[in-house]
């Protein structure tokens, strides 16, 4: 058996991490649009305009109540006569679309979590209610999201191998094929299931390494 | 000259009457003590004078005899002439002691790094911290922490300081260093407004002692008189507590 995974490795490697770059990018692009959907409704929802409140908490309440891939198919099917999206970017929009939505509340959690009086000594020393939040609240409630975005982030990386059922030839999509042609699909999704976990690992040292970097003070935190 | 003038200033909170009509002045250099048992309103006098409460319609605070009206002023520029000092300090915990003091000169006020650098600096030195410029706030002791604060108020340069129970969450041995700090800021000439339990400083350094209770102020005088022979009932109720405790 030992073998035969090595063949069937043999036989994948590189197609495999050609379609992980493609998992990549498309992990990446959703993710980034994922945090600037995130940040503008997570001030939607903190906002005391009562429609900007509305329309966070539908847009939230939709995403979390509906499948990811009913998202993703009818953004590439389900809009077809309205938009055509490519099927990289129709996958990459659902998974900004939805992973937002999780992000948007991390960064509101986040951001209430700061204590007020520090909110309340910026104004103390003459600072604007938006000059407060960009150089006191923010920068906090940003190290504070970290970990929960981290861990968002594992999400949407796993949750890119949907985007096979538009036919992209990300990594899970390599997978099926591969399984199909070689007749090995223990091999074949065991060596697939073992990308996305050194994915995942990789990952987690880096959002560790960033959390170190991003707090200096760290060393007799209080 | 009154640095800061309230007249008939009110406050709710929902339901609930805190302030039920303070009138009061603070002439310039002056240091006045405010007392009084806990839930009497001082808290939140104190915070509408820089209007982090904002006071009820009708009440009036006015700022070197100018009226502020919180509905048309900017309250920004209003608290910039203020400076504030918290029981809880309120130190940025991502900004390291300099940037702590640097911060709101450079941002509010465009100040060049450079001067405000060199500005806290010299604030450090005043409030015996000069080594610390480079320390987290989470490596200071509560007194450190507090002295930081206070340079951090003094960098905006303001008119009046506001010192809201700054020693009441501190260890009692660090206690003394930073009433130190706010003996010498009086000495120096700055008007300040302290609410404390400190009674021993608001007979050192106090010109003014003010005795709230319920909202209200219900005596005011010098410290020797309102320690040796207070007028009310309830200030003599208040003071045996406090200095008998």
């Amino acid at each position: 058996m030992l073998e035969s995974l090595w063949v069937v490795l043999d036989m994948h490697f590189h197609g495999f991490l050609r379609a992980t770059g493609v998992t990549l990018q498309l992990t990446f692009v959703s993710l980034v649009l994922a945090v600037v959907i995130g940040l503008i409704f997570a001030f939607l929802k903190l906002s005391r305009n009562p429609v900007a409140n509305l329309l966070s908490h539908a847009y939230i309440g939709i995403v979390r109540g509906t499948p990811l891939i009913v998202l993703l198919m009818f953004l590439y099917f389900g809009i077809s006569s309205i938009v055509v999206l490519s099927s990289f970017w129709a996958g990459s929009f659902a998974l900004a679309i939805h992973a937002g939505a999780y992000v948007a509340e991390i960064f509101r959690g986040a951001i209430q979590s700061i204590d007020h009086g520090q909110h309340e000594a910026a104004r103390s020393l003459g600072m604007a209610r938006r000059t407060s939040m960009r150089l006191i609240i923010l920068p906090q409630a940003f190290r504070r999201a970290i970990p929960p975005l981290g861990n968002q982030f594992i999400i949407g990386l796993k949750d890119s191998s949907l985007v096979a059922f538009l036919g992209v030839s990300e990594l899970y999509s390599s997978a099926m094929t591969a399984a199909a042609a070689n007749f090995r699909p223990f091999e074949t999704y065991l060596i697939a299931g073992l990308y996305y976990l050194v994915l995942v690992l990789i990952f987690t040292v880096l959002v560790n390494q960033l959390e170190i970097k991003l707090s200096p003070d760290r060393r007799t935190a209080t | 000259m009154n640095v800061i003038e309230t007249r008939n200033l009110h406050k709710h909170f929902d339901e609930l009457h805190v302030l039920k009509g303070i009138d009061t002045a603070i002439a310039e250099g002056e240091v006045v003590v405010v007392i009084g048992p806990s839930g009497s309103g001082k808290s939140t006098f104190l915070r509408c004078l820089n209007f982090l409460e904002i006071p009820d319609e009708g009440s009036e605070i006015l700022l070197d005899g100018e009226p502020i009206d919180p509905a048309r002023d900017n309250l920004d520029k209003v608290r910039e002439r203020m400076g504030m000092v918290f029981q809880h300090f309120h130190l940025f915990p991502h900004k390291n002691v300099l940037d702590n003091i640097t911060i709101a000169p450079e941002n509010v006020k465009g100040v060049p790094r450079k001067q405000a650098k060199a500005a806290a600096r010299e604030l450090l030195e005043k409030v015996g911290l000069p080594d610390k410029e480079k320390a987290w706030p989470s490596q200071l002791s509560g007194g450190q922490k507090q002295r930081v604060a206070i340079a951090r108020a003094l960098a905006m340069d303001p008119e009046i300081m506001l010192f809201d129970e700054v020693t009441s969450a501190l260890d009692p041995e660090l206690v003394a260093e930073v009433l130190q700090v706010m003996q010498d800021l009086a000495a120096g000439g700055m008007t300040m407004v302290v609410v404390t339990h400190e009674m021993g400083f608001a007979r050192e350094v106090a010109d003014r002692v003010v005795m709230m209770d319920d909202g209200l102020i219900i005596e005011e005088g010098t410290p020797d008189r309102i320690f040796s022979e207070p007028a009310e009932e309830r200030t003599q109720a208040f003071l045996g507590q406090v200095l008998h405790a």
